[in-house]
Order: C-alpha cells, then structure tokens, then sequence
C-alpha cells in the first residue's frame, strides 16, 4: 500500500508535470488566468490522465511498439471526448471558460508524456496512482499558478474584485507573465528544497 | 502566388508571429531541450521534418477528405492521427541514426506528436489558406512553405534559448534557479521583448 | 575595487582602469540628459530619476544580503539602472512605477543571472518592458514639455504612427528637446555631449551606435509615407529613444557581442527591428524591444564572430 501512496506522491512533489518536468506548458499558460478555470482544467486533465494510464497499462502487451504512438492517441482522444461531453451536459459555464483547451487536452504533453514514460512499462494499479498523481499534482500546480495570476494580474479572487485603488500587472495576464511566475515558483521551491537539505 | 506572400509567410512565421515567442505553442520541448546547442538544433530539425511532411498531409486530408464528405468537425482528430504517424516515423529513424541521441530526447521525441506547434500549423494551414471550404490560389504551396517556416522559427527561438544558456553555463548563477526557472524566466523576457511585434500591419 | 575575471576569447584589452571606475563615468556621462529631462518636464521628472536609483540600489543591496553574496552597489551598476530605466519613463508617472520597474530590473533582469557580467539582457530595459507589459496607460501617457502642469500630449513618432504630419515641431525642436516623450530620451543635445565624454575616454566605439543610428535612417529613408525614397530619415533619428538607446543602451559591454564584426551585425539588428517597428508594427516606438532582441541573440552572435586563435586554422 505504501508503494502505491509513494507513486501518487511523486506526481505531486518529486515530479510535478509543470514544475519539475515542464511538461503541460501550453495549457498551462493559457487557463491559469483564473483559479476557477484551473480546478476545472486540472480535474478533467485528472479524469483524462487517469482512463489513458489505466486503459495504456491494460493494452500494452497487445500494441506493438512500432505503432503505439497512434494508438495510445486513439485512446487519450477517446477519454478527452468523454471529458467533454460530461462538460458540455454538466457544466456547460466551465465549458465556455476552457473553450479550445478541453479538446486540446489531447495535445497535452502530461498525458502522452505518462503513457510513454510510465503506464507502457508498469502494472495498471501502479499507472492507476501515477495518473492519480500527476493529475494532481498539476491540479494544484494551476491551482497555485492562476491564484497568483489572478490576484495580481487582474486584481481579484475567483472572479471578485477586490480593493478598488489596487492597478494590477497586465503582464501576469498574457502568458510571458505565467512563464515568469512558474519560474519564480520554481526558484523558490528549489530555495525551500536547499534549505531542507541543510 | 507571389513572392510578397511568400516573404510575408516567412517573416511572420520565423519573427513576428514566432511559434514559441509569441504564440507561445512547443514550449514543453523549448524548456526541456534547449540547454545544449546541439541537441536543440537536432530537435529542430526532427520539428521542422514533421511540422514540413504534416502540413503536406493534413492539407490533402483537409481538401479531398473533410471538405467533400463533409467531415471537418474531425478535423483535430484526424490531424492528431497524422502527426502521431509522421513522429512515429521520425523516432524509428532517429533510433537507427544516432541512438545517443534518441536516449537523450528521452520522452520528448514522441512528445513532438503533442507538440502544440505541430498541431497549430495544420490548424493555421486549414484556417488561412482555405475560404469557405475552397482552397485559395496557391494554398497548397503557401500551406506547406508556411509549415517550413513554422519549424525555422521553432528552430530561431531554440538556437536564441540554446546560444543563452550555454553562455550562462559559465557562469555561477544562484543555485536555487539554476537550468529550468531561469529558464522560464529567460522565455519570459524574450517573449515580453517579442511583445513588440504586436499589432504588425505589411 | 577588484577586477572580475573576464571570460571571453583572446586577445584581452587590459585597461588601467577598473570596471567601477567605466560605470562612474557612464553615470556622469548621462547627468547632461536628465538635467535637460528635468528642464524640459519639471520637478516630477526629477523625483522619477531618484526614485529610481534609490530603488535600484536598495533592490541590489537587500538582495546579495539575503544571498550571502558581496555587495557590490558601489561599482555604479545599480545607479546606472535606475537612472536608465528612469530616463525611459514618462516624466508624470505614479511614484510606484519607477519603484517596482526598478526592483523588477535588478532582481529579475540582473540578479538572477549572478549579478553583473553575467545577465544577458539590459536591465534597465527589462524593467521597462515589464512596466509597459504591466501598465501601459501609465505609460504612454506623455506630458508636453516646458508645461510643468502636465498637459497631456502625444510624442512625435505616435503621432507619425496615426498618421498625424509633423507640421508642428522641427528639426531644432527634437533635438533641443522641446517635445513630448520619456525623460532622458528626448534632448538630443545633452545625450551627444554625454556620448561625445564616453568616445573620448575611449569607452565605448562607433561600432554599435553609428551602424544603428544609420540603418534606422536608411529604412525610413527608404520606406517613406509618400512612395520609396521619400522618407524623413532625419526625423526618425531625432524622435523616439533612438540616440539614448544607441549610445547608451545598445553599448552596455555585457549585453552586446565581444568583437567588432559581432557588434556591428548587433548594430544592424537592432536598426532593421526598431525600424520595422516603428514603420509597420503597432507600436510607434521599437528601440527597447530591438535591443532586447539582440541581447538574447548575442551569445550566438559571439560564437560565430570568435576571433580565431593565432596560429589554428
């Protein structure tokens, strides 16, 4: 059991797509304008992650490897369908706020890059808390990302504005200033592991 | 066709619309890659083999598949699938070539299938050079040098990123954000620079 | 003060004088420009440019005390931050704009990289552009000159952009400074006399700033309103942070290429980039962003310009 905790861990901390393995970049600069639009983002990357890790995991000894590129895309294109029908009959809103990204998660390098890097190569349960993790560990990450974004990009907490004289930095708006907050994260987050390890 | 537009393909594509400076699509590979010149240069060149070889194909599939049946609500799909076949292509190559450096790209190399640029120049291609379900004059030409272009300038912003942090290898740079933040933050300038750009009327 | 080790390709140019005492200088070079700036625009222009230093200098100090790295405000580097990134502000902006766009150069444009020698682009500029980026109502937002209430006015090159003639303002106009634009950019005359002390100490050449200034005049030239050949070339050299961003921004040692032929394609590059700008982009004004530009194509510059060992090949 604590094998399997310690993969869903690794998505989260030791190998989180977005800041140790700068994976799910283009999305990511693109839907963390709002803390609302990450979680919806991040949960269906989750459910996506999640069916195409399980279904890789179950396939891999049947798809041969010359072709597997192909067909792991079959799948994740399935899965991401299914997300966004879900999304379109349960919450259309959200839908409308993700816009082109729902359908582009099948271009999202977090889902192809586990298929590759890990469910071809593990058991199912072991691909099971991979996906887990890593659909997490991104939720949290565009969590983190967005909250910053949108306080001091656009001067408001889930769509409230808040102090009235407060000018907020466009640029945390436009995506160079996502890249410059996913890199001062990144930077304090190594601070914070350095100090760890005096 | 004329050369004006051809030279307005070019500039646009390479500079001012630049795939990953401006329209920030790639950047997966633009981060991860581009700590060596040669490597990133070797990336480059598989991206623009496979945005060129895509462009061609997704055009013939957009022409004289989707449009006549009536089928361009597949059209991500079925370029997804296109661009997947082509990269599987690639890697089997690069595997024989140089398996150095296919053990480098590690997961980037299949990771090209997903490589926003690749799609967003089918996407483009389809968009521009096709109005209202016909193809302009010359579209075929226009969309596969702009799929060339696409990848040169993915090649400029790698070799930009790859010559900085090659330089900044020499230097003692604070351990907290050394290679991937200051990464980001060096793509982070350089797109606030290629800001200037905007707005750009020939 | 120590030298620093200069990492770069043989043959080295030793100068007697120590890196701090060229900055001190460059300083003392920009004075005549932001007296005139504070001449032309009043007390605030004034308070823009200290703030500015002041902020440049805190940033530096409170940064290498938290990094346990040596202080090193003393060799002018901070100062002539601030001070540039000041003479690129609009003399009537928010008191909080120099400070941040401040705190921003020194810590994201110069720090990162490990301090001076080591960043890539011009600080002073990445401040500005993130200012820009940030709050561009505050900044383009110009005052017209020897007007010390802050009547608004456009500068010269956004008007040209909107198409608006030039009929009101000369030649003498842009080059005293009698015109609407940042502080330190728009008296032409007290920037050439500050430039004209840095070629006689020999500090900086004609190799980034002449090949600059012409190829900018050559495009406008060239590409002119009325038809080819019918540009004011003229015009376009005078207006906008053409000279202050030659002479004094271009030429930065760190951020521009190492040998001569290095730094004239610099020179070109940034010419051609400010010009296409300012003729077809949607800004009016492209110095800062051209510069930036070729700071990042600089290392790759270097590499293909290196002088070859004496001996090899």
């Amino acid at each position: 059991m604590k094998k399997f905790f310690n993969e869903f861990l690794k998505g989260i901390i030791r190998e989180n797509p977005t800041f140790v393995l700068a994976l799910g970049l283009c999305p990511t600069l693109a839907v963390s304008v709002s803390v609302t639009n990450g979680i919806g983002m991040g949960i269906a990357a989750t459910f996506v992650l999640l069916g195409s890790n399980i279904i890789i995991a179950l396939i891999k000894n049947i798809v041969p490897a010359r072709i597997r590129i192909p067909c792991y895309i079959v799948v994740i294109a399935t899965f991401v369908t299914i997300a966004e029908m879900t999304m379109k009959a349960y919450s259309p809103a959200l839908n409308r706020a993700l816009g082109i990204y729902v359908p582009l998660i099948v271009v999202n390098c977090i889902v192809l890059g586990r298929a590759e890097a890990y469910a071809q190569k593990q058991s199912v349960l072991n691909s099971f808390f991979d996906g887990l993790g890593m659909g997490v560990g991104f939720t949290l990450a565009l969590i983190l990302i967005s909250a910053i974004r949108e306080f001091f990009g656009a001067g408001t907490i889930f769509g409230r504005a808040l102090f009235k004289s407060f000018e907020p930095a466009f640029v945390l708006g436009m995506p160079s200033g996502a890249l410059l907050v996913i890199g001062l994260l990144l930077g304090f987050f190594n601070l914070l592991k350095m100090r760890k390890e005096e | 066709m004329s050369a004006a537009q051809f030279l307005s393909i070019f500039i646009s594509a390479v500079f001012i619309y630049n795939v990953i400076l401006s329209r920030f699509l790639g950047l997966c590979s633009f981060i991860a890659i581009s700590k060596e010149t040669k490597p990133a240069l070797a990336m480059s060149l598989s991206v623009v083999f496979v945005t060129t070889m895509s462009s061609i194909i997704t055009w013939l599939i957009y022409r004289f598949l989707l449009i006549p049946f009536g089928l361009t609500y597949l059209r991500t799909i079925s370029f997804i699938l296109v661009i997947a076949t082509f990269v599987q292509f690639v890697e089997m190559v690069t595997r024989k070539v140089s398996p150095a450096m296919y053990r480098f790209f590690g997961i980037y190399l299949p990771l090209i299938t997903v490589n926003c640029a690749v799609m967003g120049v089918a996407v483009l291609n389809s968009d521009m050079f096709f109005v209202q379900g016909k193809p302009v004059a010359g579209s075929f030409v226009y969309a596969t040098f702009q799929g060339i272009c696409v990848g040169l300038g993915y090649t400029l912003a790698m070799l930009l990123m790859s010559g900085i942090r090659e330089r900044l290898e020499l230097c003692s740079i604070p351990k907290a954000v050394k290679d991937f933040p200051l990464a980001f933050i060096i793509a982070s300038i350089m797109s606030l620079s290629f800001l200037g750009f905007n707005g750009f009327k020939f | 003060m120590k030298d620093r080790l200069i990492v770069s390709v043989s043959p080295h140019l030793h100068k007697d004088e120590s890196v701090s005492k060229i900055m001190w200088l460059v300083v003392a070079s920009l004075i005549p420009a932001g007296a005139a700036g504070v001449f032309i625009f009043g007390i605030s222009a004034l308070s823009v440019i200290i703030l500015g230093v002041v902020s440049a200098i805190a940033t530096e100090v409170i940064l290498q005390i938290l990094t346990k790295r040596k202080i090193t405000i003393l060799d002018g580097s901070a100062v002539i931050t601030g001070i540039l990134l000041a003479y690129n502000l609009p003399p009537q902006v928010p008191f909080w704009i120099p400070i941040i766009g401040a705190i921003f150069s020194i810590a994201i444009g110069k720090q990162v990289f490990g301090g001076l020698g080591q960043n890539i682009f011009n600080p002073a500029l990445v401040g500005r552009v993130f200012l820009m980026a940030s709050w561009p109502r505050y900044m383009t937002s110009f005052t017209q000159p020897f007007n010390y209430d802050a009547v608004t006015s456009a500068t010269p090159l956004a008007l040209l952009k909107k198409g608006k003639l030039f009929e009101n303002i000369s030649y003498l106009d842009l080059f005293l400074g009698k015109r609407g634009g940042c502080i330190g950019e728009v008296c032409i005359l007290a920037l050439l006399l500050g430039a004209i002390l840095l070629f006689i100490k020999g500090y900086i050449s004609w190799h980034i700033p002449i090949p600059y200034i012409l190829t900018v005049g050559v495009f406008a030239y060239i590409f002119g309103p009325k038809g080819l050949l019918s540009g004011d070339w003229l015009f376009h050299i005078l207006s906008g942070g053409l000279i202050l961003g030659a002479f004094f921004m271009a030429t930065d040692y760190v951020t521009s290429p190492l040998t001569r032929k290095g730094q004239v394609i610099f020179a070109v590059g940034c010419g051609i980039i400010t010009a296409i700008i300012r003729l077809w982009g949607g800004y009016p004004e492209g110095v800062s962003y051209a510069i930036l530009m070729m700071n990042a194509a600089t290392p790759i510059i270097d590499r293909y310009t290196k002088n070859r060992v004496y001996g090899a090949g």
